[in-house]
């Protein structure tokens, strides 16, 4: 399912974690990198471009971001957050910084080979040239005739309902944080005004899910942004 | 508190001797020797208006005896010696009091400056108290406010008036310091979460990840299957039930919290997301007011809800409804998860809000900090939180929280 050659850079302090990371990835057909610390992760990064990389924030010599900053510098590769620390502010502060995606300790293998490989899909995805049809389950979003339809059935969005459902699908399966909704739909002048955000959320989904008090497509990740699922 | 010192009249007795003296000797004329005693009297009434007056009442004196005659005897028979008599006594009694009022008021700037100074460097409420009632005591010497001359009841209001912009610059500073040692252990506190935090939830991090991974491997038997998903799910367990540590601990420290407008209805769309393990097999039914939204900190509320709905999760049979509603109320907003399970447990019903507490049925698996939990997270955010007994048995658990209606929104165009 997946090419196995594939490098995936884990840096994670934690030995036991590393061995997990490890075991899980590698029975997938993916080949790992480890490292322990900042230094060891920029030296492996270098010497051999990663396809992904996982990284924990805590890290013995620094903070995972100054690593994040550095790789930004000259690599798109995606990058996953492991966080430990639970704070829905740290995720922001990464996912803002750049990272794709994270995690949350304690995290299944399932988890982290799902959020691998929409990380991976969306990573090949930017080379190709970007398709205006996007489909997610019953949903169809063709963003150059700003149509989208629920079971084949055309939903009448308005302009900012559609341009967030855009973007999120744009990024399907990743999270988008607020700030980043906020900075693509309404410009920087809005990038603090989360209600907007919250408000037109509620009506988008109110249009595209069946309940909008259990959505199956449009996710919340409280604290931190929204979520198009696509599995 | 005025004090005669003898010394005070002797410029104005030296001042009319030598008046009289020169008078004597030189023989001048009445009117010099008159402007003589003048100079004198002034001369002693800058000592205050006793000096002035009693430099003035021995002038008079001297003035008859020595130049008016008859000389040498104490009478007087010129309409015009009486004239020249009063203005003495006039400008010694006027240049007295005008000195003495002088000197007053310099010595009552005096002692509002001393107490200002003093007042300006006392860093406690108690050090300041001490000062005013020192400067107090020393100025009233003792006595009832009414007794008091108007002068000295001004400036002691004066004083007073000092002291009270003192004192609340002393509670300003008092505050600033307080809310800085707050900040500081806020900062601590936090820290020290942060670190027990993730020492904690790295081995359990790799404990869940080994067993996952390994669960996905081929040629598992039914029993090593079991074993490996008993693992997962304990130590979800104890992951949540550190979560639910580390929101009591901060709910409980004070710490501010984001407060953002969320609807319910996204908060509900979450902890069922995150509940679907636990509910599984019950049916859930949902009944929200529309647009109806709450002022809170999202990541700490869907843990409320989570755990009102794990709670009716783990304590009722399964195929028993679990019932999620929200409504405006009372100028908030109600949330209510009700259950048809076994009921509260006897007793009073706050209980089941006390940390550590455990219902009756001791084979239900927990730690007793979700319901805790909720009461901290709701009280935290201004809200409330109750548990009812509900008609035809089970139990509603019902919290307000502060909100309402959406915040305004650009019309879109």
């Amino acid at each position: 399912m997946t090419e196995p050659t594939e490098l995936v850079l884990v840096v994670e302090d934690e030995l036991a974690m590393r061995r997990f990371l490890h075991a899980a990835l590698g029975t997938r057909g993916f080949r790992v990198v480890e490292a322990g610390t900042l230094r060891e992760a920029e030296v492996a990064a270098s010497e051999t471009p990663p396809a992904a990389v996982l990284l924990d924030l805590g890290l013995p010599d620094g903070d995972g971001l100054r690593f994040l900053a550095k790789l930004r510098a000259w690599s798109t590769a995606p990058v996953i957050v492991l966080s430990a620390r639970g704070r829905e502010e740290d995720k922001v502060t990464a996912l803002d910084a750049g990272a794709d995606d994270y995690l949350t300790k304690p995290f299944g293998a399932s988890e982290l080979l799902a959020r691998i490989r929409v990380a991976l899909r969306h990573a090949r995805a930017r080379l190709a040239p970007e398709d205006p049809l996007v489909v997610i389950g019953p949903i169809r979003i063709d963003r150059a005739r700003h149509e989208v339809t629920v079971d084949g059935e055309l939903v009448h969005l308005t302009p900012i309902e559609f341009k967030l459902l855009a973007h999120l699908a744009g990024h399907a399966g990743k999270v988008v944080t607020h700030r980043q909704l906020l900075m693509d739909v309404w410009g920087p002048r809005s990038a603090q005004q989360t209600h907007y955000l919250r408000v037109h959320m509620a009506a988008l989904r109110r249009k595209i899910e069946r309940d909008p008090a259990r959505p199956r497509w449009l996710a919340t990740e409280a604290g931190v942004g929204y979520r198009l699922r696509d599995d | 508190m005025r004090v005669t010192r003898p010394a005070r009249y002797l410029p104005g007795v030296l001042g009319v001797a030598c008046a009289t003296a020169l008078g004597v000797a030189t023989g001048i004329s009445l009117a010099d020797d008159v402007m003589l005693y003048l100079f004198a009297i002034m001369l002693a009434a800058l000592g205050g208006r006793g000096p002035g007056i009693a430099a003035a009442a021995l002038a008079v004196v001297a003035y008859d005896f020595f130049f008016i005659d008859p000389r040498y005897a104490l009478s007087v028979d010129d309409l015009r010696n009486v004239m020249t008599f009063a203005v003495m006594f006039a400008v010694g009694t006027a240049m007295g009091s005008l000195v003495a009022a002088l000197r007053r008021r310099e010595r009552r700037t005096a002692a509002l400056l001393a107490f200002t100074s003093q007042a300006a460097s006392a860093t406690t409420t108690a050090e300041l108290d001490a000062a005013l009632t020192a400067h107090v005591r020393e100025l009233t010497g003792g006595r009832p406010r009414d007794e008091l001359d108007r002068d000295l009841r001004s400036l002691i209001d004066a004083i007073e008036r000092q002291a009270g912009v003192a004192n609340a610059r002393i509670r300003l500073a008092a505050d600033a310091r307080d809310a800085a040692l707050r900040a500081q252990a806020e900062e601590l506190r936090s820290s020290l979460l942060s670190t027990v935090s993730h020492d904690l939830r790295t081995p359990l991090a790799a404990i869940t990840g080994m067993a996952t991974a390994l669960r996905e491997s081929e040629g598992l038997t039914a029993e090593q299957v079991e074993a490996l998903d008993t693992v997962v799910d304990e130590a979800r367990r104890l992951g949540e039930i550190l979560s639910n540590l580390l929101a009591i601990t901060r709910v409980e420290s004070g710490a501010a919290l984001r407060r953002e407008w969320v609807p319910v209805e996204e908060l509900v769309g979450t902890a069922l997301g995150r509940t679907e393990t636990a509910l599984a097999g019950h049916d859930v039914a949902i009944e929200l007011e529309r647009d109806v939204g709450v002022v809170v900190d999202p990541v700490l509320t869907e843990l409320l809800l989570l755990n009102l709905l794990e709670n009716a999760g783990k304590h009722t049979p399964a195929q028993t409804p679990v019932e999620i509603r929200a409504r405006r109320d009372d100028g908030g907003v109600a949330i209510e998860v009700s259950d048809r399970g076994p009921g509260l447990p006897p007793g009073p019903e706050p209980q089941v809000f006390e940390k550590f507490f455990r219902g009756p049925d001791a084979r239900v698996a927990g730690a007793g900090l979700g319901l805790a939990v909720c009461r901290g997270i709701a009280l935290a955010q201004g809200g409330r939180i109750e548990a009812v007994r509900r008609d035809g048995g089970g139990a509603t658990f019902r919290v307000w929280l502060p909100g309402g209606d959406p915040p305004a929104v650009e019309a879109e165009a």
